[in-house]
């Protein structure tokens, strides 16, 4: 018998067992390492699948300020695809305290399935309803109760080339009837009407379908088919539609079908930006990149509202994200305390103004946007105006149920490839629709005042 | 004391074996050494396996059979996802490219190592770097690959772009812009990276037919398709039918070039099953049905494996 060899087996084992054993209790603990102050720590992920510009800046001037009070301290993890790792975590009973979705509809699962808090006594405590637009915390309802608070209000207006409609004469729309005359005129001249395009992000087609619901059929329109007053087949819908599919078949879109879904979104921002194309439908997101690629050209840009179908100012209501607080978090009371300082007025004033984050529906005193370019001031000021009078409209991100989203924004293009029909296409639209509707997964839809 | 019966039947202390044979422990046993300690060395793996493996296949199982958004509870509905996609132009859309994904595969790539791996066979000098350079694109990642070939095939500025400056037009196309070209395009990028892998292997095996084979055939009279056909053919067909087995499968979970380079589009000429499963599992929040087709594509794999096990039963050399 070698008893060394059993000497070594038996270590061996023993450290392996202990290994196995220790493995499996590593895998189900939750580590939370201790403040400096000993006090409470609060979790958060911030998404950095896009890039981590805007998240360092949240953490070096919104979450530094608040740590630098000296209570509860919040611990920031800048997490690629952050919203697939919170909802994992969560699943898994773990997660967060702050969870960050990247809509209502995505918080109204969440609160279905039990895995964040509602917020309707801290948002008594914290008088929200007084900083909040009326409108904004019904969509973070899940029933009857508030589980979310919406973040980074986007809206979709057109861009234009200034230099370029001043050179050529030309007047930015006002109506979908002057702006598809003037995308006739603009490609006569040589230039391409509308600088858009797919390639890396496909769901952009989304922007536009969410554009022309709004602005041709109306918003109140819109508001009846989401809450299921009339199909999605009805007429007013599918003639909302047509002038987008007529820029798609005239080229009008990056020069062709073909070139809108393989130009990137850099090319396409540079061709606006050089005068190669004359105009731009897109979110408020783009002004954070406008000027780089319209320094570079030594060009200038404006926006006007997106044109309507009778010329009235309808500004289609987006939420990026929203916030809630974690069931399964140790820290709730301390998370609802963080939540009034990152939704204060001021706290947003330096989100919008010196992140270039969109702001959340808060009311922001002029005074505290100061040194912000004035077109973004003004949107902000134009966009709080108009939902305030209900002349809001609504995005597909964030009013739409996720099946009926996608396949509005998938299943056109086979419209505009002449694989299917319109009618055919919206009947598609409303058998999923009525489905996801009848199975209580569409989104809260605010009463339209 | 205790007592042992001995080879006589005869009660007989214990302690008169212990001085002949020590009573071993359990852990010093041959029995134990040999087949219980190799387990717990692969143990903590097997472990690793269950949890990250097993465990979510057979919940995937599960969760075919309810509507589940991915949070939260799931709800039991039989066979209903199952039902579902027979009836699912989507699914039959993507089936369908799937297939012709296949078949692209199951030719130009394997017909292009073998051609390569035949024709590097003789030649010594600068053999390693012709190996190099052929096989190089199947260690660069997915994504740099797909990013590259995007910008080469851009229309304006890409390869078709230069050569038309050159003279040479036809070329200066949006071929991922196109419902007729995007798939056979994106098989391209990806062969591009893939059929060096192949080549290798080919190669390799080759070099294990013996030598005194050929010289016969040469002796013989035989040409080089002869050669090929009759002597490396048989020769490397372990390999062979291992690779088109394994090309079979990876064809139903293609996913990384046609998600990088089209997501699927345009109006659905590149989706494959992969790409519906993702889609449906995080932005339709529709995790139950894409565990139906996830487990549906395991079906097909398996299906593929099923039919290699029966060929071989039956005689065939593969």
């Amino acid at each position: 018998m070698n008893l060394a060899f059993v000497a070594r087996s038996r270590l061996i084992v023993s450290l392996m067992l202990v290994a196995v054993v220790l493995s499996g209790i590593g895998g189900f603990a939750t580590v939370r390492p201790a403040t400096a102050q000993g006090g409470p720590e609060l979790t958060m992920w911030l998404d950095v699948t896009g890039g981590s510009t805007v998240a360092d800046c949240i953490v070096n001037d919104v979450i530094s300020a608040y740590n630098a009070q000296g209570g509860p301290q919040v611990n920031a993890t800048l997490q690629p695809n952050g919203w697939t790792a919170t909802q994992t975590a969560l699943a898994g009973g773990a997660g967060p305290d702050i969870v960050i979705t990247p809509g209502p509809s995505f918080a109204n699962e969440l609160a279905r399935a039990g895995q964040i808090i509602p917020l309707d006594a801290i948002a008594q405590q914290y008088d929200w309803p007084a900083t909040f637009a009326p409108w904004s915390l019904e969509l973070g309802r899940s029933g009857e109760q508030l589980f979310s608070i919406p973040n980074e209000v986007e809206t979709l207006v057109l861009y234009y080339n200034k230099t370029l409609f001043e050179t050529n004469g030309w007047t930015p729309p006002t109506t979908i009837d002057e702006m598809m005359a003037l995308s006739q005129t603009v490609s006569d001249a040589g230039v391409i009407p509308f600088a858009h395009a797919n390639a890396e992000w496909r769901p952009a087609n989304e922007w536009f379908i969410g554009e022309f619901l709004n602005h041709i059929a109306g918003p109140e329109v819109i508001y009846q088919a989401l809450t299921g007053a009339i199909p999605w087949t009805d007429p007013q819908i599918a003639a909302a539609l047509e002038p987008l599919t007529q820029l798609q078949t005239n080229g009008w879109f990056m020069g062709g079908l073909d070139r809108y879904y393989t130009t990137t979104m850099a090319d396409a921002s540079s061709a606006f930006a050089y005068g190669e194309a004359a105009m731009k439908i897109e979110g408020t997101w783009f002004q954070a990149d406008a000027d780089t690629y319209f320094d570079e050209a030594g060009q200038e840009w404006d926006w006007v509202p997106m044109p309507s179908a009778d010329g009235s100012e309808i500004y289609s209501l987006g939420i990026g994200s929203t916030y809630s607080i974690n069931a399964n978090s140790q820290y709730q009371a301390e998370t609802a305390e963080f939540f009034n300082f990152y939704f204060s007025p001021a706290t947003q004033a330096t989100l919008v103004a010196t992140c270039g984050l969109a702001p959340a529906p808060v009311t922001i005193p002029a005074e505290n946007l100061a040194g912000l370019d004035e077109r973004m001031a003004r949107i902000i000021d134009r966009l709080a105006t108009a939902a305030a009078a209900n002349n809001y409209g609504y995005t597909t991100w964030t009013f739409f149920p996720p099946r009926t989203e996608v396949y509005l924004y998938e299943e056109i293009e086979k419209v505009w490839a002449g694989d299917i029909t319109m009618d055919e296409y919206l009947a598609g639209a409303q058998a999923i629709f009525a489905e996801e509707f009848a199975a209580g997964g569409n989104p809260p839809v605010p009463a339209r005042s | 004391m205790t007592s042992h019966a001995d080879a006589a039947g005869a009660r007989v202390p214990t302690s008169r074996y212990l001085v002949a044979t020590p009573r071993l422990r359990f852990w010093q046993r041959v029995t134990w050494r040999r087949r219980v300690v190799p387990w717990l060395f692969v143990l903590p793996i097997l472990l690793i396996n269950v949890a990250v493996v097993f465990g979510p296949a057979v919940a995937s199982v599960y969760y075919s059979m309810t509507e589940w958004s991915g949070i939260g509870e799931a709800k039991w509905i039989g066979l209903d996802n199952f039902r579902r996609l027979f009836t699912d132009d989507s699914f039959y859309r993507a089936f369908r490219n799937n297939l012709i994904w296949l078949a692209m595969f199951l030719t130009i790539p394997v017909a292009m190592g073998l051609v390569a791996a035949s024709l590097l066979m003789p030649v010594r000098r600068g053999a390693m770097l012709y190996r190099l350079s052929l096989f190089l694109p199947y260690v660069f990642p997915s994504v740099i690959v797909a990013s590259i070939w995007r910008s080469l095939l851009n229309p304006d500025r890409g390869i078709g772009a230069t050569l038309s400056d050159w003279g040479i037009g036809g070329l200066d196309r949006a071929f991922l812009g196109d419902t007729d070209t995007v798939l056979p395009t994106i098989a391209f990028v990806d062969n591009w990276h893939f059929w060096g892998f192949l080549m290798l292997l080919f190669l390799a095996s080759m070099q294990n037919i013996p030598a005194d084979l050929y010289e016969a055939a040469r002796l013989d009279g035989a040409n080089r398709w002869q050669e090929f056909r009759d002597i490396t053919i048989p020769g490397i067909r372990p390999t062979l039918v291992f690779m088109i087995l394994m090309t079979s499968i990876w064809s139903f979970l293609t996913f990384d070039y046609i998600w990088v380079l089209t997501q699927g589009g345009p109006a659905g000429a590149s989706e494959v099953l992969s790409v519906l499963v993702f889609k449906a599992a995080f932005t339709q929040l529709e995790a139950g049905y894409a565990s139906a087709m996830g487990l549906t594509m395991s079906l097909l794999a398996g299906l593929i494996i099923g039919i290699f096990i029966v060929l071989r039963k039956r005689g065939w050399e593969i």
